[in-house]
């Protein structure tokens, strides 16, 4: 069995209309090779579903991939509102659905056990609980004459993971950040991996501790250097935060800077990418970053 | 007496709320500078056992704040390791929580937090990023510390436009009653003032003033009743030993800056602090490049 493709094939394994759930967290190991690949296609009727999203999320938004959007926060952190899906939401032209973390994460586990929902210690005292009838409910059980919240199962029909390495058969290794994406894989029909590196399935047995992802769950592995950048991949590559600020001041500026950086990656392969966006000794400070890691502690 | 800023008050007063007892654990959310800082110092001061969450690295060390340097070092440092889901069963769900800091655009009297839009919901002024964990966790953690970078009536306002959380009920006893996690209260710290609320049929009431802030002005400044103690005393100041952990180990690039800062003022700061992050990592590639 071999699981092995191409990014460039990447698009047409993603079915018109798909709910595509986006691995990564914050700024640390979202798919960002694959967005870009998306990007690249012009596909405008994904439903995205993005637990912690960030440049990720606001890319797809500002080039405009999404028919909708489930989501606990989008967010450029410190470096502010994510502007793209800001603006979207504002102008009434991306339809959301917005449910807090724990219980998102709740859902889709209920998704990946095949039960249609899961209780939850939820979020009592939001809005957000009105807001969602189709997703938080009460159940009572023959235990006890109380209503428990629950949340009804998501199940995404893809997911587009990141990882460190993966072998033929779809064995997903991590080192460092993982986010939820071993949920994501469990809950979702179709699972495609894009990682930094394609090894033999005798590394992979070599750390098999490393492998948070067995390979039946997966269907499509991809590799993908530098694959998250600008997002993080520790411990192979830091955060390139200077890549970020490009994006949010061109996020910020809006119309033409904007659309002059979206048509930069339209422009040109994923190799075109690295070599742009690595020039010079950003791929080695990236790397050198990761390695480092100096706690306070040891100082 | 050493010199300090307001958000440095703001910064230890949050600390002192991070305490070893019980083994409960501190979730870092997002990179909210003032907020990781107050975990940092914690950490290096009174607190060195307690337990920090970073990214899904579990007793975490603490960190230099930086953009590019410190989840590396959380995950070089940390004793654990797990993807968010079971960290969240483990931590949120399974009531180990120990202190939620939020900043929040708007709170209210009732403790409410909105961190979804300004304005109506379905056509939104201002969409704001979401609450990721922090509708739940307000509920399920021992103590909720709000904080914000500025004290005015449309942030500390009567009514949020949206409550994207809320812990509800806030009275010990009605929580216990119900089979919620008990401990502390709603606490909020801001540029002026602390401000308590433990008991959901009282106001929140002014814990301390910030050195040279008068209670007038804190009541004048709060978009919601408050009530006034007869003796309101003054927020502790920063020690000299504080001071220099933050300036000079915890946060010697001035990240707890952004806090403060929006639009392009934050832009370019940002830019600065990113030059001396810059500056920094070449020397790193320099020393550890192969020779010849």
């Amino acid at each position: 069995m071999n699981k092995i493709t191409h990014l460039e094939r990447l698009p047409e394994l993603v079915g018109d209309g798909a709910v595509v759930a986006f691995g990564g967290g914050w700024f640390a190991n979202h798919p960002m090779a694959a967005v870009r690949e998306l990007v690249r296609a012009r596909r405008t009727d994904i439903h995205g579903l993005a637990l912690l999203g960030s440049v990720d999320v606001d890319l797809m938004v500002g080039a405009g991939v999404l028919r909708h959007l489930t989501f606990s926060m989008v967010t450029l952190e410190a470096m502010g509102l994510a502007q793209n899906f800001r603006r979207a939401v504002q102008a009434g032209e991306l339809p959301i659905t917005e449910i807090p973390a724990l219980s998102l994460q709740v859902a889709l586990e209920a998704g990946g056990q095949s039960v249609p929902f899961m209780p939850v210690r939820g979020p009592i005292g939001s809005d957000l609980v009105a807001q969602n009838p189709e997703v938080f409910g009460t159940a009572r059980t023959s235990f006890g004459d109380e209503d428990v919240m629950v949340v009804k199962a998501i199940r995404p029909d893809v997911a587009i993971i990141h990882a460190l390495r993966c072998d033929r058969l779809g064995n997903v290794q991590f080192d460092g950040t993982y986010s939820q994406d071993p949920e994501l894989a469990a809950a979702s029909d179709t699972v495609i991996v894009t990682c930094e590196e394609i090894v033999d399935s005798s590394e992979i047995a070599a750390q098999s501790h490393l492998t948070k992802i067995p390979g039946f769950l997966v269907d499509h592995v991809i590799e993908a250097p530098f694959g998250a950048h600008p997002c993080s991949h520790v411990p192979r590559y830091a955060q390139d935060a200077w890549e970020i600020l490009e994006y949010q001041k061109a996020a910020m500026a809006g119309g033409d800077a904007y659309a002059a950086y979206v048509d930069r990656i339209r422009g040109e392969t994923e190799a075109e990418y690295r070599e742009r966006v690595l020039a010079g000794d950003r791929g080695r400070v990236l790397a050198a970053l990761a390695e480092a890691g100096p706690t306070l502690q040891e100082a | 007496m050493a010199k300090y800023d307001v958000h440095e008050v703001m910064v230890c007063r949050i600390a002192s709320e991070m305490t070893e007892e019980g083994d409960y654990v501190t979730i870092l959310g997002s990179f909210t500078p003032l907020a990781y800082a107050a975990y940092m110092l914690a950490k290096l001061t009174h607190a060195p056992d307690a337990w920090l969450v970073g990214y899904n690295a579990i007793g975490m060390p603490p960190v230099e704040l930086s953009f590019t340097g410190s989840e590396a070092a959380a995950y070089r440092g940390s004793l654990a390791r797990n993807s968010f889901t079971p960290n969240g069963h483990l931590v949120h769900l399974g009531t180990h929580g120990l202190l939620e800091c939020v900043s929040s655009a708007q709170m209210d009297g009732d403790g409410a937090i909105n961190l979804s839009a300004i304005g109506d919901y379905d056509h939104p002024k201002v969409r704001l990023p979401g609450g990721a964990g922090a509708p739940e966790v307000v509920q399920n953690y021992r103590k909720v510390v709000a904080y914000f970078s500025k004290h005015d009536a449309r942030t500390l306002c009567a009514k949020v436009d949206y409550a994207t959380g809320r812990r509800t009920p806030i009275s010990r006893d009605k929580r216990e009653a119900l089979g919620l996690v008990s401990g502390g209260p709603v606490t909020i710290v801001t540029p002026l003032a602390v401000l308590v609320k433990e008991d959901d049929e009282r106001p929140f009431a002014i814990e301390s003033v910030h050195p040279g802030v008068s209670v007038d002005e804190v009541v004048a400044a709060t978009g919601f009743a408050v009530d006034v103690p007869a003796d309101v005393p003054t927020t502790a100041e920063p020690t000299a030993e504080q001071i220099d952990l933050l300036r000079n180990r915890i946060d010697p690039l001035g990240t707890v800056r952004f806090d403060f800062l929006s639009g392009e003022e934050r832009l370019a700061y940002l830019e600065e602090v990113l030059a001396k992050e810059w500056a920094r990592a070449e020397e790193l590639v320099r020393v550890t490049a192969p020779v010849g």
